[in-house]
């Protein structure tokens, strides 16, 4: 499938975080690039892969604004100075705000009602109350949570928690938003609507970004277009270190594995290679 | 109805069973009270003793006493727990962190002591009914407090971080607004406590009334079936009370699970 690479909307430059003097994460460093496809809006899927404790929740804090690194920094789209060309993407570091986050749990304000979380997540757009109602309407109908808009988190099923949980992010932060283990612990129907989820966010900003974590190796490699291996890496003497960093990265676009309906012998052929980079590190 | 079940633990039981259960404890304690209590020596009062005890409480003003004790009560539960209130919620601020904790500490204080401090302070005596209460409560009510902030997720505050939130507004969304059918909570799991200090309190100042002067009377004169009845009494204004406070936080706090 054709695409181009244009300016770049991810930069990690040199990252490393220490809590408490315990290095996390060390040396990471990678570039995304906003992928366009001809006649359709096309947003970026990264994914980061990795055995457990080795850094990919503190690399997401870091991505998030959440944390200060020791060393290096993020780079994410200025959105305030984009105007919809090409070429005209500024990047600014990241700060708290600037990426969306949704944690494994899918964590709501448990005292605000879909329609308040939404509203509430759009204070800052410079947009009328009008336009801010339009918007958050426009975006219930699309999401298929008219029906519970009124409805506080204890009162919506998982798929619904699910997908207000990151469209309240869509329409609060910028373009980019980070998952942490979205599909943990859910079933086939609500990774069926984490999936659709996706889709929506992808087709509707070529700017929209999702950066997600997964145990899930296949569905991993059936959502992503772009997958960083996190783990420790070797030293020259063969041990491992006790620090996270990225040890590979799969370009799917590259490779003419994104986007495809099913999954294919090259596809089947790098689950086995992230696998076994997962289980060395 | 298999009744082999009602004994075996952890076992879960249909409504009509539980129900059942639940009548024959009645019934058997009721049987159990007049039968010890139909003989010559008892120590507990038979219930038409009580009877006559409610009776005659009744007569003495019962009502105008239960009305001073939770007029007390209420008086002194809105001073601590808005005093408790401030006190948990800046706790997150780490400055003032130890502050929280060490009142928190101070519930292992003996009564005695700080009466006597607040006595040479206060010259009143309702003051000093009310003070007393009020440095009680409060310790209990910032120790149950903090545990409600302390046990807020991570991932809340991340999720209000995400947002854009300030870390005030993350204090005032998350920790305020997101927790405040916990308060109603906390104050129903702690309003036992209070209810029974209050009629202790309450014997410091016999003129104000209130269910401790009625208790404090009726040990004078050894009348059982009064004293028996007027515990009866407190323990269901105490219920009522946690059942109305309950009842509210059902009512006003939809997104509460609790």
């Amino acid at each position: 499938m054709s695409y181009e690479s244009k300016d770049v909307i991810l930069q990690v430059e040199n990252l490393s975080v220490v809590y408490d003097g315990k290095t996390i994460i060390k040396d990471i460093n990678l570039v995304e690039k906003d992928t366009q496809r001809a006649g359709k809006i096309q947003g970026q899927t990264i994914a980061f892969v990795g055995r457990s404790g080795r850094g990919k929740s503190t690399l997401f804090r870091a991505l998030t604004g959440m944390i200060e690194p020791a060393t290096g920094k993020v780079l994410v789209p200025d959105i305030s100075k984009y105007n919809g060309e090409a070429h005209t993407i500024a990047l600014k570091e990241v700060h708290e705000g600037d990426v969306g986050f949704v944690d494994q749990k899918y964590t709501l304000f448990r005292h605000k009602t879909v329609y308040q979380a939404l509203h509430y997540a759009m204070r800052h757009a410079k947009l009328s109350e009008k336009e801010k109602k339009e918007k958050i309407d426009q975006h219930l109908a699309e999401w298929g949570l008219e029906k519970v808009r009124n409805q506080y988190p204890n009162e919506l099923s998982g798929g619904q928690r699910q997908r207000t949980a990151i469209l309240e992010q869509l329409l609060g932060t910028g373009t980019m938003m980070v998952l942490d283990e979205p599909f943990s612990g859910l079933d086939v129907g609500n990774i069926q609507n984490v999936k659709q989820a996706f889709e929506l966010v992808n087709a509707s900003h070529e700017l929209n970004t999702l950066i997600f974590s997964s145990h899930d190796i296949e569905l991993t490699v059936e959502l992503a277009d772009s997958i960083y291996v996190v783990g420790y890496p070797a030293l020259d003497n063969g041990q491992r270190t006790n620090y996270g960093t990225v040890l590979q990265h799969f370009d799917l676009k590259k490779m003419g594995l994104a986007w495809k309906d099913e999954l294919n012998g090259d596809h089947l052929d790098l689950i086995k290679t992230i696998k076994k980079t997962m289980l060395d590190s | 109805m298999e009744i082999k079940k009602w004994f075996r633990p952890f076992e879960q039981l249909q409504m009509e069973q539980r129900l059942s259960i639940l009548t024959i404890w009645i019934v058997g304690v009721g049987a159990y009270w007049f039968a010890v209590t139909s003989g010559e020596k008892r120590l507990f009062p038979p219930p038409v003793k009580v009877w006559e005890g409610l009776q005659a409480l009744f007569n003495e003003g019962l009502v105008h006493h239960i009305a001073s004790s939770l007029g007390l009560c209420l008086q002194a539960t809105l001073i601590s727990i808005v005093f408790s209130l401030v006190v948990a919620y800046l706790s997150p601020v780490p400055f003032l962190r130890p502050v929280a904790v060490a009142l928190s500490r101070m519930r292992y204080l003996p009564l005695t002591g700080i009466t006597f401090y607040l006595a040479i302070v206060v010259s009143n005596a309702r003051a000093m009914q009310v003070w007393v209460l009020v440095i009680f409560m409060s310790l209990y009510f910032i120790t149950s407090l903090l545990g409600v902030v302390k046990d807020i997720p991570q991932e809340e505050i991340d999720h209000a971080r995400s947002l854009k939130c300030t870390r005030w507004e993350v204090l005032w969304e998350v920790v305020i607004k997101g927790r405040f059918d916990y308060v109603l909570d906390v104050l129903r799991q702690n309003l036992a406590i209070v209810w029974m200090m209050l009629v202790t309190v309450e014997s410091i100042l016999v003129g104000a009334g209130g269910l401790g002067v009625l208790i404090k009377n009726s040990d004078r004169f050894m009348n059982h079936g009064r004293i028996v009845a007027l515990q009866l009494v407190i323990l269901f204004v105490g219920l009522g009370i946690d059942l109305f406070i309950n009842y509210v936080r059902k009512l006003l706090f939809r997104y509460s699970k609790i």
